[in-house]
This record gives C-alpha cells, sequence and structure tokens, in this order.
C-alpha cells in the first residue's frame, strides 16, 4: 500500500479499475497533479469564503451547483462513478486530486454530496438500467438527493422504522416521518425505506424507494442545530404516491439494498475527507500553530504542542493509508465485513481529537469567530464551529457504538451482545 | 479536615434547586437568551429572595459552603446569570467594594493589554466589575457592551481594564502584587461548582435518556456499551465533586496552598466537563445537538466556565508552573509520618 504524500512526484498507473472504469493508458500522476494545480489556480474563486459567510440557503445552493458545474466540465465532480457514466478515474489519480482540491481550499461539494454518492452508488448498484439512465445524468446536471433513513424513533435500530408504505394498484402510498434528512429543504429526490410488510420480521419487510420530493403530501421542516444550523430536517410524509416503477431492488429487500450501497458508497466519500483533513484542516492547524499568540511565542515552539502536532500527522497519515487500502480493496472485492466501520470510527474520532487541539491552541481568539462559511469542510478554519460539528460525525451513519459492535461482531467474529432478558 | 458541606448548606442549595425551578427552571436561560434585556428581572428576584446577596463567602466555612451549594444549584438549570462571580464580590471595603462583582482574568496585568482582553459572561449586568490575576493582583475593569446575540456569546462580553494608578511614594499600595490571592481562590473554586452543577445535570439528563430511549427492542442502558461510557463519565464527576469539596476547605480554612488547589481543581472539573459532555451528547444522538433538549442548553452554557479565563491546557501550564516540582499538599499532608531509615 503506498502512503500518498501530498508532495506529488511519484508516477503511478491508470488502467482499468474493477468496477469496470477504464482510462486510455497509465496517467502519469505528476502530470495530473500539475494539470489539476494549473486548474485549481484557474478556476477555485478566490473570494469564495467571504462571498459564502453568512450567505442564504439560496445563495449557497446556487453557488454550489455553478461549483459542481464547473467541477463537471473539468471531469472532477464524479471521478469515482464508472466511466460509462461520467467517471471512470484510477483510485491512485482520485487521491491526487482531492489532495489538490484540498490544498488549494477549493469549496466542498456539500449540496451535491448525497446525490453523487449515496444516490448514485444505490443506481449502480441496485438501480435499474431506467432508473440510472434517469437519474444519474440528472445529478450531473445537478439533481440534489437527500436520505431519509433515520426515523424518531428508528436511529441505530434502523430496522425498526415505522414509515409504511401500502400497495395501491401499480404505486405504493407513503405514511410516516423522517428525521436528521441532512439538506433535504434543497432536495429534488429522496432515498426512502418504507415499511412495506408489517408482519415480516423487521429487516425483511423494508422496501427502497426513490421518492421524488415534489410529491403533494412531503412536507420539510428544518430543524436548527445547536450553532444555529439548519441542515438537518425533519420530512413528514402524509399520502404520498410513488409509482411502484421508483422501487429499487425486489419489494421486501429494501434492508439488503441499503447495507449493500451503504458499503458502496462509504470507501469514496471517505477517501475525499480524509484528503481535506490531511491537506487543508491540518495544514491551517499547522499554520495556527505557527502563529504567535498574544504574549508573542508561537504554540509551535512549545515541545507538546509539537509533539501532539506529530501525533496527528501520524494518525492522519495512517487514516489516509486506510482510506485509500479500503476503496482499493472494494474495487477489487476483497474488502472485509468491517473495513469501512474501521475507517468511518478512525476518521470521526480523529476528526473530533484534531479539531479539540485546534481549538485549544487557537485560545481565546478562536471563540470569537462565531460564523464558518458555508461550502467548506469538516475544517474550515473557523476551530470552535469546526469542533462543535465534529461531534456530529460520531453519530450518522452508524454511531461509534455501532461500528464497535460490527468491528466486533463481524470483524472480529465474536458473539452477538446477549438480548435482553424481559 | 471534614470536606462535607454542613446540613444547612445541603438544605439550602435544595431550596434553591425548587426556587429556580418555581421561576421558570430550564425556561429561565431559554428567555434570557431570547430577550437578553430581561435577564437581570428573570432571575434576580428569585436570588434576592433566597437571601443570596447575604451570603458572604469569605466570612466563614458555612456561608462559604452555601455561597457553593447556591453557584450548583444555578449550574444544574444552566442559570443565565453569573452567580459565583457576584458572591466573589470584594467586601473588603477597598476601593472596588461597589462593583458587581469580581472575575478571575487571565495574565498577570491588572491593566490594560495588547491582544484579546479578558472577558466573562456579564454582559448587561452593570459596568463595573473587580478582577484579579492569576497571580493575585486586584484591578477594576469596565464591561463593554454585549456585541451579538447570547445565542452565539452566551452573554460574555469583554471587559476593559482600568489603567492602573500610579503608586504613590512612601504609602503602601493598597492592592500590591498577593493581596488578592485569597480573592483568587475563591473566584477560581466558585465556578468550578457552577459547572459541577451543570455536570450533574447533564449525567442526570444522558441517565434518564438512556433510560427512556428504546432501541433494538429495549432501552439503551441495556447495552454494556452504553452503561460503560455513562459509568466513565460518573467516575470523572465523582472525582470533581471530592475535589471541589476539598479545594472550598482550603479556601474556607484560609490555606496557603488554597490556589493551587483551587487550580488543581479547576483543571480536573475541565478535564472532567469534556469526558462528561461528549459522553452524554453521544448518548443523547443527533437530538442532543438540537435546543428541544435541555442537553444542548447546558452544554452551551458551560463553555464560557469551560473557556475562561483560561481553557483546558493553559490551566494545566499555569498550575504546572505554579507548583513547580513541589507538587500539591493535598487532603493528607499534615498526617504523612517520614519514618527515620
Amino acid at each position: 500500500m503506498t502512503i500518498p504524500t501530498g508532495s506529488g512526484g511519484s508516477t503511478g498507473s491508470g488502467g482499468s479499475t474493477a468496477s469496470g472504469a477504464s482510462v486510455a493508458g497509465p496517467v502519469d500522476l505528476a502530470e495530473f497533479r500539475a494539470e489539476v494545480q494549473r486548474w485549481c489556480r484557474e478556476n477555485v474563486p478566490s473570494d469564495w469564503r467571504r462571498a459564502q459567510t453568512g450567505a442564504s440557503a439560496e445563495e449557497f445552493a446556487a453557488f454550489q451547483q455553478d461549483w459542481f458545474q464547473q467541477l463537471r466540465a473539468a471531469g472532477y465532480a464524479v471521478p469515482h462513478w464508472p466511466a460509462e457514466w461520467g467517471g471512470g478515474m484510477p483510485v491512485a489519480q482520485q487521491v491526487v486530486l482531492y489532495q489538490e482540491l484540498a490544498a488549494h481550499d477549493a469549496p466542498r461539494l456539500v449540496l451535491g454530496f448525497v446525490s453523487i454518492h449515496h444516490a448514485a452508488s444505490t443506481l449502480l448498484v441496485a438501480g435499474t438500467d431506467e432508473q440510472r439512465r434517469r437519474h444519474l445524468p440528472a445529478i450531473l446536471d445537478g439533481e440534489i438527493w437527500v436520505q431519509g433513513f433515520s426515523e424518531p424513533e428508528a436511529g441505530s435500530d434502523l430496522a425498526s422504522l415505522r414509515t409504511v408504505a401500502r400497495r395501491d394498484g401499480d404505486t405504493f402510498v407513503v405514511d410516516g416521518q423522517k428525521l436528521w434528512a441532512s439538506g433535504a429543504a434543497h432536495a429534488d429526490w429522496c432515498l426512502l425505506l418504507a415499511r412495506t410488510d408489517p408482519d415480516a420480521p423487521k429487516r425483511k419487510g423494508i422496501s427502497y424507494f426513490l421518492m421524488d420530493m415534489r410529491s403533494p403530501g412531503v412536507d420539510v421542516r428544518p430543524v436548527r442545530n445547536a450553532i444555529g444550523d439548519s441542515h438537518f430536517c425533519e420530512i413528514f410524509l402524509n399520502g404520498v404516491v410513488i409509482p411502484a416503477e421508483n422501487l429499487v431492488g425486489p419489494v421486501n429487500a429494501g434492508w439488503q439494498v441499503a447495507q449493500a450501497t451503504l458499503a458502496a458508497e462509504r470507501g469514496m466519500t471517505m477517501l475525499e475527507l480524509a484528503e481535506r483533513l490531511g491537506n487543508a484542516g491540518f495544514r491551517w492547524l499547522v499554520d495556527t500553530c505557527r502563529t504567535p499568540g498574544p504574549g508573542g511565542g508561537r504554540p509551535v515552539d512549545d515541545p507538546r504542542v509539537a509533539d501532539r502536532l506529530a501525533e496527528l500527522e501520524t494518525e492522519i497519515t495512517g487514516l489516509r493509508a486506510l482510506c485509500r487500502g479500503l476503496v482499493e480493496r472494494h474495487e477489487a472485492d476483497t474488502a472485509g465485513p468491517a473495513d469501512a466501520s474501521v475507517v468511518k470510527l478512525f476518521y470521526s474520532e480523529l476528526l473530533q481529537r484534531t479539531m479539540d487541539f485546534a481549538v485549544e491552541v487557537a485560545g481565546l481568539p478562536a471563540h470569537a469567530e462565531l460564523r464558518k462559511p458555508a461550502s467548506s469542510g469538516w475544517e474550515s478554519g473557523a476551530w470552535v464551529l469546526d469542533f462543535i460539528g465534529s461531534w456530529e460525525w460520531t453519530i450518522p451513519g452508524g454511531t461509534s457504538e455501532i461500528q464497535r459492535t460490527i468491528i466486533g461482531e463481524r470483524g472480529l467474529g465474536l458473539p452477538r451482545e446477549p438480548a435482553a432478558s424481559a | 479536615m471534614n470536606t462535607e458541606l454542613s446540613e444547612e448548606a445541603v438544605e439550602f442549595g435544595r431550596t434553591a434547586l425548587r426556587a429556580f425551578e418555581a421561576a421558570g427552571g430550564d425556561q429561565l436561560v431559554q428567555d434570557a437568551e431570547r430577550e437578553p434585556a430581561r435577564r437581570a428581572e428573570l432571575v434576580e428576584p428569585v436570588l434576592d429572595e433566597l437571601g443570596a446577596w447575604e451570603l458572604d463567602p469569605r466570612g466563614g466555612a458555612d456561608e462559604l459552603e452555601a455561597a457553593a451549594a447556591l453557584c450548583k444549584a444555578a449550574g444544574w438549570w444552566a442559570l443565565p446569570y453569573p452567580v459565583a462571580e457576584r458572591l466573589c464580590r470584594p467586601t473588603d471595603g477597598s476601593t472596588d467594594a461597589s462593583t458587581e462583582g469580581l472575575v478571575v482574568i487571565a495574565g498577570t496585568e491588572p491593566g490594560p493589554r495588547s491582544g484579546p482582553g479578558p472577558a466573562a459572561p456579564v454582559a448587561g449586568l452593570g459596568p463595573r466589575w473587580s478582577t484579579v490575576t492569576l497571580d493575585g493582583r486586584r484591578g477594576l475593569a469596565t464591561a463593554a457592551e454585549p456585541v451579538g446575540s447570547p445565542r452565539y456569546t452566551a452573554f460574555v462580553t469583554e471587559l476593559i481594564p482600568d489603567p492602573i494608578p500610579a503608586p504613590v511614594p512612601d504609602l503602601p499600595a493598597i492592592d500590591g502584587p498577593a493581596d488578592g490571592l485569597a480573592d483568587l481562590a475563591l473566584g477560581l473554586v466558585l465556578p468550578c461548582w457552577t459547572l459541577l452543577g451543570m455536570l450533574d445535570r447533564a449525567m442526570e439528563l444522558a441517565r434518564a435518556h438512556v433510560l427512556a430511549r428504546e432501541q433494538f427492542g429495549q432501552p439503551l442502558a441495556r447495552f454494556q456499551g452504553v452503561q460503560f461510557q455513562l459509568t466513565d463519565a460518573e467516575v470523572e464527576r465523582v472525582g470533581v465533586e471530592e475535589l471541589a469539596k476539598y479545594a472550598l476547605w482550603a479556601v474556607a480554612t484560609g490555606r496557603p496552598e488554597a490556589v493551587d488547589d483551587a487550580l488543581a481543581l479547576r483543571l480536573a472539573a475541565l478535564e472532567a466537563a469534556d469526558l462528561v459532555f461528549r459522553v452524554t451528547h453521544q448518548l443523547h444522538g443527533a437530538m442532543g445537538f438540537c435546543d428541544e433538549t435541555t442537553l444542548s442548553w447546558i452544554s452551551r452554557y458551560s463553555q464560557p466556565l469551560r473557556r475562561l479565563p483560561l481553557g483546558q491546557a493553559a490551566t494545566r501550564d499555569h498550575l504546572t508552573q505554579r507548583i513547580g516540582r513541589i507538587g500539591l499538599a493535598g487532603p493528607f499532608a499534615t498526617q504523612l509520618e517520614v519514618q527515620p531509615r
């Protein structure tokens, strides 16, 4: 396994990937890096942070759409997709792309995150040809997706979800409530899990739907979180009609579809996040440590600070290697059942440790920095908000407790926790 | 050495808890955040009724313990008011005895400085505040007008220190270095009791949540992985509670190492707060980040206590520099007998 250095110069080979993606001939990584650097210099808007600070929801969405189209035109929007749908970039090249976008402080694709990862992965793994033809090009044109999985009573225990979809001729009629649907206010479509057989064991009575968010009966309400952000949303579903052709996979096989698509998606998203942390977040943290404090001294000259930085860099380097390894094993179909959980657990807790340290080092002035630009990553340099935001990470997409359970049971082959006696 | 709070102090704390509850309980901080101008009128009548300002924490162990119990009760409700800071107001007849309260500020100079100035959650509660630096120098400061909504500031505002008056020859300095060491110890210890009340509340909220919230057909509390997180946090909380009582005893008995003990308490309280809030947030799930949950309010309003005057690393640094290689005297120092070899 090669640990990416972020400084360029290494030469890798391109060729075809196990997912069927292929590129013409070997690619010189140094050449590719230079190309991405050139592109970033010419295209990353120099004032985007200022413009996105305090931006309205509409300004944020418009900026994200515009940035997505710029990336798309360069071939950088969906490098992880198969070539026939507009991707096909080898993993080694993707790593370079994400490194350079982070190093040039490019805006992140926040609005389209679920669309290009979760939705695309669902369609590619389990969708019909018709569904792919309908939605993958639309996603490239800016179609926005939201994930409608969690419910008030179904968080970690997702399989106990209660939203019901009743068959009615060639449609399903959906009633229920979804929670923590990030970005639902902007979404055109929703990846929806709903119960289609209330009598079956809970994992065997769930179906997976593609739901048009403009359907009558869909009501989205933002939930404001502790830092005043409203990206969490509740979705209320009252008699929403979904055509049967929008079912993904067979009826009552939704749980299996969700498991397969989540596994496929995880590695791809983590690859980009790990490179962000290494090439943007950590770099800014080092800058913060080099900035003289009120007393004139630089935190980095304190051996304890230097020691922590070294420790964090070691861990981040490990994370980047883990992520790359996961993607490569996924493409070669050799990934272990708990590999994605290891990466998610490690990233989320490392992000929290890193942000915690950043807040401590940045000191009191950082507490006055209470606005963070929209379109920035999990590490924006507004350390206090980044720190609070990092707390979110050990909860969604499977809490750290769930990840540890998966690593214990599926990775290490340990027995399941005994069920509670009544 | 008896570090237990007196029965009267404990009862006073219970009375205060009930009084704050009757006045609105968790609603108080929410109302104050929505209408910052009403902060004083929401809280002060209850404190007056309780006789809070008749307490003199410097007036003996009984009053100090009652003050600590009051701070803890205020923390339980995240009372939007600097109870500890006001209880610490100087009463020694010095020039700054008419201020609103006493705030510990970072650094060693009581006067104006470059870089970020001292700050405290005292916005909108009267302009004049006494200050004491971390090496015990007393000073005076004026609270700046609040900038921004308390939603983001938690009522923290900058304190602008007065210039230090030039020393008058042949007259002893009123507030020379070290004169304020007792004030410093008191000013460090009482806010830790407020924070302790917040930790108590966070633990109780998380405990109630994991008992009530069912996933996988059973309460979360049934999972050992959940129980162990809560027990680790509880061990931290209990440790801080014991240290808080010890540091209070050190202040009450005027022990020379009271400042060291106060700093050690503060460090332990900050470390415990990190763990307690991390665990209680994690166990609340995403809902814990939303203001629908009380935890979100307690957590947000714990921030000024945890960051000012110094955060964890800086507190540790200051404590380390103070005690050097001598270490802390500790509760058992007087009983230590060294056997001849």
